[in-house]
């Protein structure tokens, strides 16, 4: 597949502390790339970099094979960058910052006609277009950035929290039209909704400190990184010497008592079997398995220690 | 770029239509009030021995032109800036700096030579003048590259600072310096000798005694015009250099 995207050693720095460090990565044209991390990881800063907001202290960016920095002007046709803060003019209507979008980008009018009534269909603003951003829900503006960031029909789409302060109908429409616009567009973009980006991915990159630390489809990452089950056995008394025993199996992974719950970890869900057996003549009130996710997958990495 | 610039400036009027033409009809009786009278009363006639407010008419408009370019400029370059608001977003498109530098200046321009007309019928209505149309072109030309100055210097202002406070008091300073020290309300003779020299060496002030000096004797100045249209250029290159700088692209 050809890259629309390519980072080589990519740094940023604001002041002396390193917010981006030599990251190296490329992203396939048409894919759905999701970025997470914790606050402060540099997510957002990345976006910035990739959209030609910010540039980087060193390193080069390619989009669709063009340095971003020697071709900037070229680059910048491709890129339709929808920022986490509300930036829409407050004086102009919503249609009004689209079309002036649209001008700076040399967008005829009967495409702009025909990207608006589209877009706007899909994301179900239509009635909100002629009135001012200033005066219009900061989820409806964000729908409303979606479109600007569209409407010169760019190769990549880049997303700064496209469904922040949304409604669950708006993210419902927005997730619709980025689906669809997948493989025709590139699409990256970050996201503090986990639900969002479980549901959402070609790919996730997770971000810690300035690295990528995980890279791949979901899937992947919890096969190759905690293909766990999370277990929960409630007794009626768990005490301390059934713990030791229980906590004694070599399948049982981080095992926890809290209260009379014994918490644990396994790879197989026979673990579980080996619990009951030697538990069995004790009083159990409660069972409950769960297949972990990625919040389970992202805790084990940021608690700082691995399940194992 | 220009175009969507212009439609944005047109959209943005068209969305207060009715308190943007009252305050531009507003303006000029206001100068006229405010300054023109007063200032009558006190220095009666110029130094070349014509009527106050005859000779203060080209003042005047010069003043209106500056006053009704700064919140075009401190709106795009301040307010829309510190609140992360369009300016970003026009930053990506495809168009270099200079390029947002200058075309931002010619609608700006555009704008406040139109609100000079106004002004101009304006007074033409109430004050007695000896109307010469070649000096009043010629006043509108030395009006465009007054206005590409005080705009680039208003632009460098916006940009360099992140204080309404500071941007506030610099600017009212500028006010100040632009009513009284460029000669639009007080000649430059009024003023102590060694003061006179120095405001004299301001290109800011040049338009406006390059258009001084023609309405006296018929002369251009040629040397000073070659001086403004250098310095329009490198002061044009240098704010989108400092935009540059200020956004870190």
């Amino acid at each position: 597949m050809e890259a629309s995207i390519t980072l080589k050693k990519v740094g940023k720095l604001i002041g002396d502390k390193t917010i981006l460090a030599g990251l190296s990565f490329g992203v396939e044209r048409g894919s759905l790339v999701a970025i997470v991390g914790m606050n402060d990881s540099g997510k957002s800063i990345l976006l910035k970099l990739l959209s030609g907001y910010e540039n980087p202290n060193y390193g080069q960016v390619f989009i669709h094979g063009l340095d971003m920095h020697k071709r900037r002007n070229e680059t910048r046709k491709i890129i339709g960058y929808v920022p986490h803060e509300n930036d829409l003019d407050p004086w102009l209507t919503l249609e009004q910052n689209i079309r002036f979008n649209a001008n700076l980008f040399s967008v005829s009018e009967k495409k702009i006609k025909q990207r608006l009534n589209d877009y706007s269909t899909a994301l179900n603003i239509k009635p909100y277009l002629n009135e001012f951003a200033l005066k219009v829900s900061n989820g409806i503006q964000k729908k409303a950035m979606l479109i600007r960031g569209l409407i010169h029909n760019p190769g990549i789409l880049i997303l700064d929290e496209p469904t922040g302060y949304m409604d669950a109908e708006s993210i419902r429409l927005t997730w619709d039209l980025l689906k669809k616009l997948k493989g025709e567009k590139s699409i990256i973009y970050v996201s503090n909704s986990l639900t969002e980006i479980e549901q959402a991915h070609d790919r996730i990159l997770v971000f810690h400190e300035g690295r990528i630390i995980m890279d791949g489809h979901l899937d992947m990452l919890l096969k190759s990184t905690i293909n766990y089950h999370q277990f929960q056995v409630e007794f009626e008394h768990l005490e301390d010497e059934l713990y030791k025993k229980l906590k004694s199996i070599p399948t049982v992974v981080s095992p926890k008592k809290i209260d009379n719950i014994f918490h644990f970890y396994g790879r197989t869900r026979t673990v579980f079997f080996d619990v009951i057996k030697l538990a069995s003549d004790k009083m159990m009130i409660d069972l409950n398995v769960k297949k972990l996710n990625l919040k389970d997958l992202l805790d084990s990495e940021f608690s700082g220690k691995s399940l194992e | 770029m220009i175009k969507s610039l212009i439609f944005r400036r047109f959209w943005l009027w068209k969305n207060r239509l009715v308190p943007s033409i009252f305050l531009f009809f507003l303006l000029p009786f206001f100068c006229f009030t405010m300054i023109s009278l007063p200032l009558k009363n006190i220095i009666g006639l110029s130094l070349a021995g014509d009527s106050y407010d005859v000779w203060n008419f080209h003042g005047l408009i010069f003043l209106i032109g500056s006053i009704s370019l700064f919140p075009i400029i401190y709106r795009d370059f301040f307010d829309l800036r510190i609140h992360k608001k369009v300016l970003i977003n026009i930053t990506l498109s495809p168009h270099s700096k200079l390029k947002l530098i200058l075309n931002s200046l010619i609608i700006s321009i555009m704008e406040s030579v139109l609100v000079s007309i106004i002004s101009c019928l304006v007074f033409i209505s109430f004050i007695p003048l000896n109307f010469d149309y070649i000096k009043l072109i010629f006043m509108f030309i030395c009006l465009v590259m007054y206005l590409f100055i005080i705009g680039n210097l208003y632009i460098t202002i916006s940009l360099i600072m992140d204080s309404l406070f500071l941007v506030t008091v610099v600017n009212t300073m500028l006010m100040i310096y632009i009513i009284f020290g460029i000669g639009f309300v007080i000649e430059f003779p009024f003023f102590p000798q060694g003061i006179e020299q120095f405001l004299k060496l301001i290109p800011i002030s040049f338009p406006f005694q390059i258009f001084q000096q023609y309405k006296s004797n018929g002369l251009i100045d040629f040397s000073m015009l070659s001086i403004i249209i250098i310095l329009i250029y490198l002061w044009s290159l240098l704010n989108s250099k400092l935009l540059k700088f200020r956004l870190q692209q």
